[in-house]
């Protein structure tokens, strides 16, 4: 189905170390990347540089280890290229060449890492485990249950939004108007908001998602709410 | 619960009007002129054209519209104040399967159901997947819903309403988006439930399958009885 | 907001004597701490924050000097401000980046994860939950104008105001010169105006289908 396949296009399956090491090990290792690239600086600026381009070329291999395809790492320097020339560009005017490299290579590095965690890590299980960091919020008032639930209306929903725009999209072409923005996106507009209503309503007659009735009792039950 | 414990559902003098949101616009509108009512046989349809009142009737059977003026009482549960009671006794099922179903496969959307039980992951799993093979719809339990037929998606829609067991039925035009095959296959698994049934439709066969048929028109009720007669009734209305 | 009443499951239908239900843009602050969600408000957030995640692949008009597609993404976040009002909007745009910082590929250019704040468009992702609260904020305010239509506007312009201030200082923590960072940022700018216009378009269209959508019904 075309919106199940953009919601998983992030992940690339495979057997590498990285698709079998637990979420959380890969995720201390990500913060890890981001530390050494952001304090290894404030030691001195050689340092800062040598250590950085040790995590950049870490970041690659892993990249390597992990079997991702060669144009994905292309594809994630691709799109932010134009700002990592300015910022370069300025960087080596005011504090010279060393300083440039490391300020563009951390950045490189850090998104090139955090790229290997996405493409080795199947939704379910990043899904599972943002549920696993909300829970220990439920003593400050959060309620998991609820927020899993919204979670899990939002990526059902992304395959009828996507299906809307292009139904719409080609209503607009069949009657001339597929370069009117607004004929192409009002009508999505309403479809998803009177969908988002329906839903809401199933799940009222489900009994689900209002929140637990002896939270917010205080109003009083009479006839007359 | 035991479904097959005669049910009631009484509404007594119960209307709805909509007071819009938009001061400007004119003053309430009655879209269900104020009625008395009980219903209590096993099937009971509920016919008219679009625009009548079916759905609002229906609506007020589980408290998803609360009355203006009278009350509305299920099995003695008053629907405005015991609104939550009382849609754990009545099952609705929607026209369009898709707004129904909330989660992404059938068998994550029956363990949503089941959720109020508080089950351990695992045992809420195994229950979800043994009511869908009690359904015959084991196989489709991890498709994506947008791979199912309209046909499958009523039926999965239907079995996670049945899976709470409620005592009651409600169903919306259920058979609207159905092709004629998913139509009679509708028709032979409501035959065959143990719950009160009630439900609106175009579909005149459904409707002779009830002991019970209201015809609505004009936001009031034209006729209540038999459906031979109503639906020679709902024919002369039509013109 | 009085709690009870909103959990209604159909607020657009009138229940039996008169129901305090007071909303106001001044409340609005107050009214997040105590607001609980209802049914239908999880689904609205849900579903923004889906056509959220959609905007990005619905390729729209090619404006961009550097041959940057522009996706019609700023105009949703716009919309969430203007069609659900501060609380709701603000938890739309919220669960799209958790969910996009998490790993989805829904930020633009299918990006993921946390790589998204080390890249230099950090400012304008963070932005985007300001852009949303403000314009939420101001439309509450702004439906009940005599001028709605240029009040809502405002409103929008507002947002992306806030939304590009973010994102410049974005660019220049990242390390690019102040003026610089301004020259990238504006080039966005008539794209995002022209954006704004038919955000506020799709809003009046939107709360005369759904009137009490933004507003809340008040007796
Ligand atoms: N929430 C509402 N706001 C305004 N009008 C409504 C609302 N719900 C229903 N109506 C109106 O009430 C009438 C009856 O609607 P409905 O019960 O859905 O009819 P049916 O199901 O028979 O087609 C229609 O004219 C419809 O426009
Ligand atoms: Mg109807």
């Amino acid at each position: 189905m075309r919106g199940h396949a953009h919601l998983v296009a992030g992940y690339i399956p495979g057997r590498s170390p990285f698709h079998r090491m637990p979420l959380w090990v890969k995720a201390v290792l990500l913060l890890l990347v981001a530390v050494l690239c952001l304090a290894s600086p404030a030691v001195s600026v050689p340092a800062g540089a040598a250590v950085t381009t040790a995590v950049l070329l870490a970041a690659v291999a892993s990249h390597g280890v992990a079997r991702l395809p060669w144009g994905r790492l292309w594809r994630a320097v691709k799109l932010m290229l134009v700002f990592l020339v300015l910022i370069a560009a300025y960087q080596w005017w005011e504090h010279g060449a060393l300083v440039a490299w490391q300020v563009v290579a951390a950045i490189v590095a850090t998104v090139l890492a955090s790229n290997v965690l996405t493409a080795t890590t199947p939704v379910d299980e990043l899904l599972d485990g943002l549920a696993a960091m909300v829970r220990p919020l439920e003593r400050f008032g959060a309620d998991p249950e609820r927020f899993s639930l919204t979670v899990a209306l939002m990526l059902r929903s992304i395959p009828f939004v996507i299906g809307a725009f292009s139904d719409v999209r080609d209503a607009a072409r069949a009657r001339g108007l597929e370069r009117n923005l607004l004929a192409r996106s009002l009508p999505v507009v309403i479809a998803t908001v009177g969908y988002a209503r329906a839903t809401g309503e199933a799940l009222v007659a489900r009994g689900l998602g209002d929140p637990e009735p002896d939270d917010d009792a205080s109003g009083g039950t009479g006839p007359g709410r | 619960m035991s479904a097959s414990a005669r049910q009631s559902i009484v509404l007594s003098a119960a209307g709805v009007d909509i007071v819009p949101a938009d001061a400007a616009a004119a003053g309430p509108k009655t879209i269900l002129k104020p009625l008395t009512l009980e219903l209590a046989e096993q099937r009971i349809a509920v016919i008219g054209a679009n625009g009548s009142g079916k759905s609002t009737l229906l609506r007020l059977l589980n408290g998803l519209v609360l009355p203006s003026t009278g009350s509305v009482r299920v099995n003695g549960l008053d629907t405005a104040a015991d609104g939550a009671a009382v849609r754990r006794t009545v099952g609705f099922v929607f026209t369009d399967p898709l707004s129904q179903l909330v989660m992404p496969t059938p068998v994550e959307d029956v363990e949503l159901s089941l959720r109020r039980l508080k089950l351990p992951k695992k045992e809420r799993r195994a229950r979800a997947l043994d009511i869908l093979a009690g359904y015959r719809l084991a196989h489709l339990a991890g498709n994506s819903i947008y791979e199912l037929s309209g046909g499958e998606r009523q039926m999965v829609a239907l079995a996670t309403v049945l899976a709470v067991e409620p005592s009651i039925l409600v169903l919306d035009e259920p058979s609207t988006l159905l092709d004629l095959r998913n139509t009679r296959l509708l028709r032979e698994r409501l035959a065959s439930l143990p719950q009160q049934v009630v439900m609106s439709t175009h579909d005149l066969d459904l409707a002779a399958d009830c002991g019970r048929v209201l015809v609505v028109d004009d936001a009031g009720i034209a006729f209540d009885g038999p459906p031979d007669d109503a639906v020679a009734r709902y024919r002369a209305l039509v013109g | 907001m009085n709690p009870t009443s909103r959990s209604r499951p159909a607020p657009d239908v009138t229940a039996k004597g008169p129901t305090p239900q007071p909303s106001s843009a001044s409340t609005a602050a107050r009214a997040v701490r105590r607001q609980r969600f209802n049914a239908v408000d999880l689904s609205l957030i849900a579903v923004f924050a889906a056509l959220l995640a959609a905007s990005i692949a619905i390729p729209g008009i090619n404006v961009g000097p550097l041959g940057v597609a522009i996706t019609l993404q700023t105009l949703v976040v716009s919309l969430c401000g203007l069609v659900l009002g501060f609380a709701r909007g603000t938890a739309a745009v919220g669960l799209y980046i958790l969910l996009g910082l998490v790993g989805l590929p829904i930020f633009s250019g299918f990006r993921a994860g946390p790589a998204v704040l080390a890249s230099p468009s950090a400012g304008y992702i963070i932005g985007f939950i300001f852009g949303a609260a403000v314009v939420g904020l101001l439309a509450a305010w702004a439906v009940r104008s005599r001028f709605k239509t240029a009040a809502l506007f405002g409103a929008a312009l507002a947002g992306m105001v806030v939304i590009h201030v973010f994102g410049i200082i974005g660019l220049t923590l990242k390390g690019m010169a102040l003026p610089a960072a301004i020259g990238a940022d504006v080039i966005f700018l008539p794209g995002d105006i022209l954006k704004n216009v038919i955000a506020v378009a799709i809003a009046l269209s939107l709360h005369r289908a759904f009137p009490d959508l933004l507003v809340r019904r008040r007796r």
